[in-house]
């Protein structure tokens, strides 16, 4: 009997404090079927549109008699169309996602982030995929609506392992092809590899005009680097190892962080990428609620 | 560099301790599973210049600071004379100047020079010369003497002070000499001294052999300690011509009373010095006033009970920064006829020499000539002459009579030897008689003769013998180590002084006082002065109450020599003969006779050979001198500890300085501020 896959990366007592924030998208998204979130197509909904002046071949019942009835003009109303949402995870499951302690990864708290946003989702009706980035075995899961779907979502999200080098922007560029229609991009990674690449690859998302998103995901101790004493680093993704003296090379090695954070600022400021760094002790409920909160118009400024 | 506890330098490799301990380290790291490997890479890169050196520099300030501090246990030493000996020497030699000049002392402290000299050179020898063998040579005795215990340097009778001169040129002999037979391996000759020129004798013809050996000798290192400092308030006395005279029925002493100073600002002003004398024990102070660097009180008269008939006196003076020159001896006596023998079958030149012999110069002494035949040497009253003059062929080496010549002039008579007519072609002296030159062959012009000592030289008030008056036309030469008192222009001496042993005086005149030959007979005052200052150096040999200067041989007949009295303090070590003392010898007649010793006068030029002297003097010779003063406090191997100490500490401090962190900064907040954690939501 196969043994049952575990999913203690859902905690409920996050999801039912989380239950109550909506997930927003930024941008009208296409959908296939109504939802929540505003369509770019008109549609039947309470909320009013615009007025658009009749053609023939139009449904007669949507003239609005009224204003033919002050203008002598015939106008059809129009109203908002609600649909639901494509999400769509990228997770970096490269080596480097391994870094922690046993049961306390950077993968283990990406799979945390990815199942609560996902059951939220899926809980308002929106579509959820997966992409996961990483050379050995890359993992593509097409965004699909119900509860079987979510259940082999969550599976496979439990399977993920951190292993080889990193493919995230490869699974970006696949999650952009592959989602013709708009969606929401959620990318969760360390992204620790040079950053050019990764500008291409928010410029492609931008130009399918998904909603993106980045939660990276950063331990204190690899900003900070505060080691004492003679270390041999081993490469997660197996690369060689590094031996070093921590007093001499700190200064620089904090010069190198803060190089590469202005870089990866100017990157995401220029995408206009929704960008959370995330250090792996922050709990990870607040850092859902302050992106959750941060999309919601009535609750951005408290999220800030 | 040496070291007082070398055993110790074995903990030098702790030194590097830090650069194990750094491997060690290296070796030792934790491993980490890391995943930000792209700022590690970009830091290791950018590490590489500056940070490097940096470390390099804490290792090496951490070596430094061990390194000094195995230093610093080991007690090293050095001093600017040191450091320049390299190492230690396979033996030492010390060569003393033990002359009076020496004990001029600190009046606070009461070390004299020889003192300080001796203190600073075992002090030395102790610190960093163990093991080496240590030879002393003296000036007084020109022996060699090991020393075992370099502590004990001060306290040996070889070491003691001394009222005599040094012969620095036989110094330097007697330490080649040594270096001949018995030193090997490196050597160091440490030469204390206070550079008097009397002691050098700059002109002495020995210097050059001395120097062409030390600069040959490549594992000889001369050290010179000087002290050439001259003494500001010194008072030194000195007695001469000491004479015995009856007038009106009484005896009297008459003598020459000389009170010297050294020149300086209290050279102008008079002082009063209460001058004792002691004449056969009775004392009687005399008020002296000094004023200038020299009163003389010539003719100095004390009157002499009836009992005095001979005796002995001595001068003192109270004590001052020379304890050596305040005291002179004197004895007297009824004065001996000073008597001339002139060997010579020339009746012209015994004529001329005998006219000048028995004139009178001195008032109550007897003179007296007798002129004999070569043939009648055996005639000669050996005893009783002051002065042969030799008009005859040399003796052969080995006869009697060249023995009798010899012991003539060891004893502390005169001797003049005039060219014969024809020459043996024998040698005394190391002398021997060579080619007659004539006027007719070669100009006779007189050029140079020596003024300062000898027979020609000047009178009292300084003025020069009327030498040049002279006129030649007749010169034997000769050949052989001598020491010219008169030399043509063309460099040929005329008269000389032989090189003999003993306390008496050879010439060798190479003209005669006849009209074929010179003019000496007819312008006779120099030749009247120099058979006259022949006499009198002569003549103290044969007197019975004799002044002679202080020496080891300066009483031969010690054996049978009793001291009447002597300047030396009962725990003196110093050998009586080296200290101002008055002897009394028996005779065989049943008579005795008197001996006074005192400080040779030479020792009272205060003169003191320069730096630029003393450079061509050693030209050649690898030397250092070292220029000292009593009490300076220095030392010549000074620890230098502390100097480690303090080198380790700023070496920990650097360390300290290279090893401080970054000034901490707020990273999160610089973080939150300059990368914001959220971007466009």
């Amino acid at each position: 009997m196969p043994e049952p896959i575990q999913r203690d990366f859902l905690d409920p007592a996050v999801l039912g404090k989380l239950l109550g924030l909506p997930l927003n998208a930024r941008h009208a998204m296409v959908g296939n079927v109504s939802g929540r979130h505003r369509s770019p197509v008109r549609g039947s909904a309470l909320e009013f549109a615009q007025y658009r002046k009749y053609v023939p071949g139009d449904d007669t019942r949507r003239l609005d008699w009224r204003t033919w009835g002050r203008t002598d003009r015939y106008y059809i109303k129009e109203f908002e169309a609600d649909t639901n949402l494509r999400l769509c995870f990228v997770v970096d499951t490269s080596g480097s996602m391994g870094y922690g302690e046993e049961g306390n990864t950077r993968l283990d708290y990406a799979r945390k982030i990815i199942g609560t946003l996902a059951y939220l989702a899926s809980q308002q009706g929106d579509a959820v995929g997966l992409f996961a980035g990483t050379t050995d075995s890359p993992r593509e899961i097409p965004p699909k609506r119900g509860p079987r779907h979510m259940g082999v979502l969550l599976d496979q999200i439990s399977l993920l392992e951190a292993s080889g080098e990193t493919g995230l922007v490869e699974a970006i560029h696949t999650a952009a092809e592959k989602n013709a229609q708009r969606a929401m991009i959620v990318i969760v990674s360390d992204l620790l590899f040079e950053l050019d690449s990764l500008q291409e690859a928010f410029q492609h998302l931008r130009f399918r005009k998904h909603d993106v998103a980045v939660f990276h995901l950063l331990d204190r101790e690899e900003v900070e680097f505060r080691f004492d004493r003679p270390t041999r680093f081993l490469d997660l993704e197996g690369g060689p190892s590094l031996l070093a003296d921590p007093s001499l090379i700190q200064r620089r090695y904090r010069e190198a962080v803060d190089a590469y954070l202005d870089q990866l600022n100017d990157i995401v400021n220029h995408s206009v990428i929704d960008y959370h760094r995330t250090y792996l002790d922050e709990p990870y409920d607040q850092v859902l609620a302050r992106f959750l909160m941060g999309r919601n118009p009535k609750t951005a400024r408290s999220a800030k | 560099m040496s070291f007082l506890q070398p055993i110790l330098l074995i903990g030098l490799p702790l030194a590097l301790l830090p650069v194990i301990i750094h491997l060690i380290n290296q070796h030792r790291h934790r491993t980490v599973k890391w995943a930000a490997m792209l700022f590690l890479l970009d830091a290791k890169k950018m590490t590489k210049g500056i940070a490097r050196l940096r470390q390099i520099l804490i290792l090496a300030m951490r070596v430094i600071a061990i390194a000094a501090l195995v230093f610093a246990a080991s007690r090293p030493l050095a001093g600017g004379w040191l450091a320049l000996t390299g190492g230690k020497a396979d033996t030492v030699l010390i060569l003393l100047d033990r002359s009076a000049s020496m004990e001029q002392q600190n009046l606070e402290t009461g070390t004299s020079k020889r003192v300080a000299a001796l203190e600073k050179i075992a002090d030395l020898i102790e610190k960093t010369g163990k093991g080496s063998e240590i030879i002393l040579i003296d000036s007084a005795t020109l022996a060699a003497t090991p020393i075992a215990d370099v502590a004990s340097l001060a306290d040996i009778p070889q070491t003691s002070p001394t009222a005599t001169t040094a012969d620095f040129p036989a110094l330097f002999q007697k330490a080649l000499e040594y270096l001949r037979t018995d030193a090997s391996g490196r050597t160091d000759i440490w030469v204390a001294s206070d550079l008097r020129q009397s002691d050098w004798d700059t002109g002495d013809g020995q210097w050059q052999l001395i120097r062409s050996e030390l600069s040959a000798r490549e594992t000889v290192r001369l050290f010179l300690l000087t002290y050439p400092e001259v003494e500001s308030d010194n008072v030194a006395v000195s007695v001469s011509q000491v004479a015995k005279r009856s007038s009106s029925g009484a005896d009297q002493l008459i003598m020459d009373l000389t009170l010297r100073r050294p020149p300086g600002e209290g050279g102008e002003t008079e002082v009063t010095v209460p001058v004792e004398i002691t004449i056969n024990g009775t004392r009687t102070i005399e008020e002296m006033t000094i004023s200038g660097e020299e009163t003389q009180r010539l003719g100095f008269v004390v009157p002499l009970s009836a009992d005095d008939k001979e005796g002995w006196g001595r001068i003192d003076l109270p004590a001052d920064e020379n304890l050596s020159d305040n005291a002179a001896f004197f004895v007297f006596g009824d004065p001996a006829i000073r008597k001339t023998v002139i060997v010579s079958d020339d009746p012209t030149t015994g004529d001329a020499i005998r006219a000048a012999a028995v004139s009178g110069v001195e008032p109550g002494i007897r003179y007296d000539a007798e002129i004999l035949s070569p043939s009648r040497t055996s005639t000669i009253p050996w005893s009783e002459t002051a002065l042969i003059f030799w008009h005859a062929p040399l003796p052969a080496e080995e006869s009697a009579e060249a023995a009798l010549l010899r012991q003539h002039v060891e004893s502390g008579r005169s001797l003049v030897l005039l060219p014969p007519d024809n020459p043996s072609g024998e040698s005394l002296f190391d002398f021997r008689w060579g080619d007659t030159i004539t006027k007719e062959s070669q100009p006779l012009d007189l050029g140079w003769w020596r003024t300062e000592t000898g027979l020609l030289a000047n009178t009292r008030s300084g003025s020069p013998l009327p030498v040049s008056d002279l006129t030649l036309f007749q010169v034997r030469l000769f050949d052989g180590e001598t020491q010219p008192l008169l030399r043509l222009e063309s460099g040929e001496s005329v008269i000389t002084k032989l090189v003999t042993e003993g306390r008496g005086n050879a010439y060798a005149w190479g003209t005669l006082p006849r009209s074929d030959f010179s003019t000496l007979a007819s312008d006779g005052i120099a030749f009247f002065v120099m058979i006259h200052r022949a006499i009198a150096e002569g003549a103290n040999a044969v007197s019975r109450a004799q002044t002679r200067p202080s020496s080891t041989n300066a009483i031969p007949e010690r054996e049978r020599a009793e001291t009447i009295a002597t300047a030396a303090s009962d725990d003196s070590l110093t050998e009586p003969t080296l200290l101002p003392s008055a002897w009394s010898i028996p005779l065989s007649d049943g008579g005795r006779r008197l001996v006074a010793l005192n400080r040779p006068q030479r020792e009272d030029d205060l003169r003191v050979v320069a730096d630029e002297a003393l450079t061509p003097l050693l030209e050649g010779v690898e030397f250092r001198q070292i220029s000292d003063q009593v009490d300076s406090g220095s030392s010549l191997a000074s620890e230098i500890w502390k100097a480690f100490l303090i080198a380790m500490a700023l070496a920990l401090l650097a360390e300290a300085a290279l090893c401080l962190p970054p000034v901490p900064e707020q990273r999160d907040e610089r973080l939150r501020r300059e990368h914001p954690a959220v971007g466009n939501p």
